[in-house]
């Protein structure tokens, strides 16, 4: 939000630095950014768990698991995130701020430590990672690559946008494949791991009470590692003509039918016309007040839920609603109305200042979350921008009704995905 | 009157007024925050749904479901819809229902005055028609669709009507499709005009803002309705047992992998208070020192790759019930049953040591400490808390007065095999 501090260390980790006095805790983000190469992908999503089963001063999860308690439940977490076609490994460190911990000085210093300590001195035999640790975090990583189906939401709609861009980077699954998990062992995972250390571009955000020059100077002092030239990474493509629109059905033996809509927007994050698209979104689906959740839900009684939202970075469009199958026709026959009412303009000028007014709440709010603020940065980062706050709620703020409708007359309707029970409805 | 509650080691202050005929109010101001967040919380959740008011004589009971349903449709007004007046002022609002209570909030960084007014208005002002309550009826029941298909949530429902053979506990917070259909506009007024009432509620405000002000708006915002006294609220919970139903229950689902929960059924219940809050925190200290993630068992578990790291414990307890619920993902569930009773028993046999249990207590006074960011915890949790008279800004002290005696005491106790039931769900095939 460009309100930060920003340093390049010695090594090229680029350091984002957000003093702020209203939390009571630090947190610390360390993010390597990945192409979301189809052949790559399942090794760095895998490496964080192998990386956190021993180190050298922790060989065993639970000694790593005493030491974060003893610094007052430090949590060391690791994400595996997809934005655009960029695969982030995210570690996370979040902490108490020393003020209210009476007698305490350095726990900045040492969860860095230790940070440090699990991404840099892995435990090591034979030239290779430790075979055990291997063996049994693939097994983990092959329940998480499968688990996608357990949340029947969350899969309807990777399903949906796996159709829909079989044929671009951005199906790739952010977790990867059985088939690649299998070719793994702890050499190659090991070799691999050197190529990421030094190769990924990598991010690290600080936020909390922090004072500017002796926290720079801490890092640099801590993350000292040596890295090498920096991997390229491709732009995301956004811009896709749909040829005709697709209609996929999965079938499970379910209670409740998921309805997925994909679209192409061709806009991103880094577009001038991206708030624009936030505004047709907000009022197509955004919110309570949108037009899917009044026509879906509170008029025609079909859903408890029906939203859509954006991925920014592809500059997709999803569409995501919970029905009995057997009202498949009747829901994709209201949604598609509230889609043409969009592109013919028939929104009032009531839902257009309400959802201004919501989003606007939205972007303030996300000041009050060190994560939420963080990842603000990170959108930004990737899309070259530097606005703060005020200057994105300008721009906000000048968006027309015929902008979104000029919008909305874009926005192309790529698959329609339907999870649906065995034997159909 | 307004008392001011100083809580010295978490560096906050809690401004507190009691207004007629019995409303609480609470505000904390946090400087520098964007956000301000507003609850309304009636002391009505989806077990009361069997009782008497002093005075008024007749019992009355009502189908499963009601105070979820009542929920849905307080957002309703004569003009339409409640979420259009917080949308025009920029805030976003929504409500929750579980077991004990209902929860209705907002959240704005703007106009902040304008939707507290917003907000207490709509919760004191009840408007059902029978054609709004009929609508009504289709989205609940996808609510209720989407949770049967929800393996978590089944997971967990089939554990409750394991370990409970009366309490309204074991029934899901929606109700059923079947009970959902027998309520109507006079059983949603009956709990409304019941429940509802101030004596029976609490506002919790938390952000950048100025608490005499804010508690003068909702003083006088309650004026204006003239509410009468209402005569004591006797809620009528059937005689539950010690005993459990069964020890076992399975269910096949479309997952990926089995899933396992064991359950323990509390049976030192029927207090509230201070003594109810220790012993929630004895137990959950109990918890983490047994299952944690730096615990032996744990630790073994994984390394067999029985569970992954979202395996947990944790502990509810209410003033009529509780419970411990432990588990996860699990490719083999017969094995992880078999190696978690084994290691209960070895815990028990060796006791928790005094070291673990002063990490466990620095580990979770951290974890308090940094869910004081959010100010959504904080306004969630006081009310629910304050309905079982606690104080919840006092859990670090109360967790600092906990002694290794009687987190042990709690082991021996509380993990009673004649009180464990085992809930699965298995892939279907």
């Amino acid at each position: 939000m460009a309100t930060y501090h920003l340093k390049r260390l010695k090594n090229g980790i680029n350091v984002y630095l957000h003093p702020t006095k209203k939390f009571k805790t630090i947190l610390v983000q360390l993010i390597f950014h990945r192409r979301l190469d189809a052949d790559k992908v399942t090794q760095s999503a895998l490496l964080p768990s192998v990386l956190q089963r021993g180190s050298v001063n922790y060989p065993t999860r639970q000694k790593l698991a005493k030491r974060l308690e003893e610094l007052y439940g430090t949590e060391l977490m690791v994400d595996v995130i997809k934005k655009g076609e960029r695969q982030l490994i995210v570690y996370t460190l979040d902490l108490v701020h020393d003020q209210f911990l009476p007698g305490e000085n350095s726990l900045l210093r040492q969860s860095l430590e230790i940070l440090n300590e699990i991404i840099t001195k892995p435990l090591v035999e034979n030239n290779a990672f430790k075979a055990d640790y291997v063996r049994q975090e693939k097994e983990q990583h092959e329940k998480v690559i499968r688990g996608l189906i357990n949340d029947k939401i969350a899969y309807s709609i990777e399903r949906c946008l796996q159709e829909m861009c079989a044929n671009e980077p951005f199906s790739v699954f952010k977790y990867g494949t059985s088939e690649q998990l299998a070719k793994i062992d702890e050499n190659s995972l090991y070799q691999f791991y050197y190529q990421f250390l030094q190769e990924s571009p990598t991010d690290l955000h600080l936020i909390g009470d922090l004072a500017v020059e002796e926290t720079l100077a801490l890092v640099e002092e801590i993350f000292a590692y040596p890295r090498a030239q920096e991997e390229e990474i491709p732009p995301t493509l956004v811009e896709k003509e749909p040829e005709k629109v697709r209609y996929v059905q999965d079938e499970l033996d379910v209670n409740q039918g998921k309805l997925v809509l994909g679209f192409r927007t061709g806009i991103s994050y880094k577009d001038k016309d991206y708030l624009a698209l936030v505004m047709y979104n907000g009022i197509l689906g955004g919110f309570p007040h949108s037009k899917l959740f009044q026509n879906v839900r509170e008029k025609a009684s079909l859903a408890y839920y029906a939203y859509s939202r954006i991925e920014k970075h592809k500059g997709l469009m999803v569409i995501s609603s919970g029905i009995e199958v057997t009202n498949y026709i009747r829901t994709l026959d209201i949604i598609e109305k509230q889609i043409e009412a969009m592109a013919k303009g028939d929104f009032s000028e009531e839902i257009f200042q309400n959802t201004y007014s919501g989003l606007r709440n939205q972007y303030l709010l996300e000041e009050d979350s060190p994560a939420a603020f963080t990842n603000r940065a990170l959108d930004d980062i990737l899309a070259g921008r530097t606005w703060t706050t005020q200057e994105l709620l300008q721009e906000l703020a000048r968006v027309k009704p015929e902008d979104v409708v000029r919008i909305a007359q874009n926005v192309q309707l790529d698959t329609v995905y339907f999870l649906t029970k065995k034997g159909g409805a | 009157m307004t008392h001011v509650i100083e809580q010295s080691l978490l560096q906050e202050k809690l401004y507190r007024r009691r207004i007629e005929p019995g409303l609480e109010v609470f505000v904390l101001p946090k400087k520098g925050y964007r956000k301000k967040y507003a609850t309304f919380s009636a002391n009505f959740g989806s077990i009361d749904s069997h009782f008497v008011v002093e005075g008024e004589g007749k019992e009355i009971v009502v189908p499963d479901g009601v105070a979820h349903f009542l929920e849905h449709k307080l957002f309703e007004d004569e003009t339409g819809n409640v979420f259009d007046k917080f949308a025009v002022l920029g805030a976003s609002s929504n409500a929750f229902t579980n077991f004990t209570n209902t929860t209705y909030l907002f959240s704005a960084t703007e106009n902040f005055p304008e939707c507290l007014e917003v907000l207490l208005d709509f919760v004191q002002t009840p408007y059902f028609t029978e054609e709004s309550v009929e609508k009504e009826k289709g989205i609940i029941e996808q609510e209720i669709r989407m949770y049967e298909d929800n393996p978590q949530w089944r997971l967990f429902f089939n554990l409750l009507e394991a370990l409970y053979q009366e309490h309204p506990v074991k029934i899901d917070i929606a109700g059923t499709v079947e009970s959902i259909n027998k309520i109507d506009k006079d059983i949603l007024y009956k709990c409304y005009r019941t429940f509802y009432h101030p004596s029976n509620m609490v506002v919790f405000v938390v952000g950048d803002v100025e608490p005499e002000s804010v508690l003068n708006q909702v003083e006088n915002n309650l004026n204006k309705y003239n509410h009468q006294p209402l005569g004591e609220i006797n809620r009528l919970y059937p005689t539950e047992p010690p005993e459990i139903v069964r020890d076992y229950v399975e269910q096949t689902l479309v997952v990926s992998e089995p899933l396992l929960n064991l359950g323990f059924k509390e049976t030192d219940v029927g207090y509230d208070g201070l003594p109810l809050f220790k012993r929630e925190i004895a137990t959950s200290l109990m918890l983490e020192a047994v299952f944690g993630s730096s615990s032996q068992l744990y630790n073994e578990l994984y390394e067999e790759g029985l569970i992954d790291d979202e395996f947990d414990a944790g502990y509810v307890a209410e003033v009529g019930y509780g419970h411990t619920v432990i588990g996860g993902e699990t490719a083999h569930p017969e094995k992880l049953y078999e190696l978690l009773v084994a290691g209960i028993k070895r815990a028990q046999e060796q006791g928790i040591d005094a070291q673990t249990f002063e990490h466990h207590k620095r580990k979770m006074m951290g974890e308090f400490l940094k869910s004081f960011n959010s100010l959504e915890f904080i306004a969630n949790n006081f009310p629910a808390y304050h309905f079982k008279n606690i104080n919840f800004f006092e859990y670090l002290e109360v967790m600092q007065d906990i002694k290794l005696e009687e987190i042990n005491v709690r082991l021996q106790e509380h993990l009673d095999f004649k009180r464990m039931a085992c809930s699965v769900i298995k892939p279907l095939k």
